[in-house]
């Protein structure tokens, strides 16, 4: 397939998608529970020094910080630096983490934001060309049939309007929508009361309906479903 | 309490969320991690953190009194310059004295005895004591002092006042104090 298909339009489209997201049918919160047992024996070794253990956060946290950065980040590039940075980070300071406060997802994910917004504001300052997302392209990912690829094209649609929200925006979406974790994880990520976190949420989902109408993605009810959202 | 996302915004997010979810790391990801957890925190080489800390408040002082310096040398300067300005806006008008010669208090002073009559408009002007006239004429005492002003001390009758007309041709006779 030439990279001029109807695919291209799917910015994303670099990403390989060869894995299932959720293979087991276990609930995003009961997920984080089962792990953060085995996760904080993990930091205590890697604050010993083991670096093997960094390997195993990795392989359990890493594609769940991967989509939460590729669902904040413009290029898969960047989304990629942004978790090699956290993990750098981790190992710099693995004392950091304090078991008490969370579980080391929560803690992993929020030094991921502050890199991600870090990273925007370090963006700014530069004028960019062009996204260079569609280059990342490669025959091999694209869906074959039509109507995969139609549903491809919606996607990017959905992608590019929720880029365009304002980062506190996106992330609640990215944590609270796309990720289903539960608000008290949430609230803990982004170090606020899980009051805030609803309203929000409330707020991100009512402008992301606003822009996705713009779009003519979603249907007129929804969009009074989101004006309520602003009242 | 927040209510769950209308079905169409649902819907959406679960199709983006399902394309989300079959992203996997890169090779070049994978190997990254792995020479981290190789090489370990070794190969990050960092100054320690209480030196760290110490040299940030370091320079954060040193450029708050630079700061502070320079705000102060401003400030006297720019006093300076407006100082300067309102005393050359109130210097007195350039007179025949030099500056240096005025004084706060009156240190020296000259007595000046002037004649004079009245004129039609009824004041009194200098005359040329050479002119014959029948107007009654006065002798006007003046002293001046060296701090700028000019006061008359008496204006007397010019009977019997010879003397003052002999003095000076222009009938105005000094009198040192």
């Amino acid at each position: 397939m030439s990279l001029a298909s109807p695919s291209n339009a799917f910015e994303f489209s670099g990403w390989n998608f060869s894995q299932p997201r959720c293979p087991n049918k276990l609930t995003a919160g009961r997920r984080l529970a089962l792990m953060s047992l085995d996760d904080t024996e993990c930091m205590a070794r890697l604050a010993a020094g083991d670096t093997t253990a960094l390997r195993q956060l990795y392989e359990r946290h890493g594609r769940a910080l991967l989509r939460f950065s590729a669902a904040m980040c413009r290029s898969r590039q960047a989304a990629e630096d942004l978790v090699h940075d956290t993990f750098v980070a981790l190992l710099r300071e693995p004392l950091r983490f304090d078991p008490s406060l969370g579980s080391a997802y929560a803690y992993l994910c929020g030094v991921l934001r502050h890199r991600v917004s870090r990273h925007y504001r370090q963006e700014k300052r530069w004028v960019t060309l062009d996204s260079g997302d569609d280059a990342d392209f490669s025959a091999e990912d694209a869906p074959g049939p039509l109507d995969a690829i139609a549903r491809s094209e919606i996607t990017a649609a959905f992608r590019r309007a929720m880029l365009e929200l304002p980062l506190p925006h996106r992330e609640i979406i990215a944590l609270c929508d796309l990720e289903e974790l539960p608000y008290t994880t949430v609230a803990n990520i982004l170090g606020c009361p899980i009051g805030t976190v609803r309203s929000r949420l409330h707020r991100a989902r009512a402008l992301l309906t606003i822009r996705l109408a713009s779009l003519e993605l979603v249907v007129g009810d929804a969009l009074s479903f989101a004006h309520r959202g602003f009242s | 309490m927040i209510g769950p996302a209308h079905p169409n915004l649902r819907e959406l997010m679960n199709n983006y969320a399902r394309d989300l979810g079959q992203i996997s790391p890169s090779a070049s990801l994978d190997a990254r991690i792995g020479h981290l957890v190789a090489t370990g925190s070794k190969s990050f080489k960092r100054p320690p953190r209480a030196w760290r800390r110490l040299l940030a408040w370091g320079a954060a002082a040193g450029f708050a009194a630079a700061a502070i310096s320079a705000g102060i040398v401003i400030g006297m300067r720019l006093e300076r310059a407006r100082d300067l300005a309102v005393a050359q806006r109130a210097a007195p008008p350039q007179i025949g004295l030099a500056f240096a010669d005025l004084a706060m208090w009156p240190s020296d002073s000259v007595a000046l005895t002037i004649p004079a009559e009245y004129s039609p408009q009824g004041t009194l002007v200098a005359v040329n004591p050479g002119e014959k006239s029948t107007a009654q004429r006065y002798l006007i005492d003046v002293v001046v002092s060296n701090d700028g002003t000019i006061r008359i001390e008496r204006i007397v009758p010019a009977d019997g006042q010879v003397e003052h007309q002999q003095a000076n041709p222009d009938g105005v006779s000094l009198h040192v104090q």
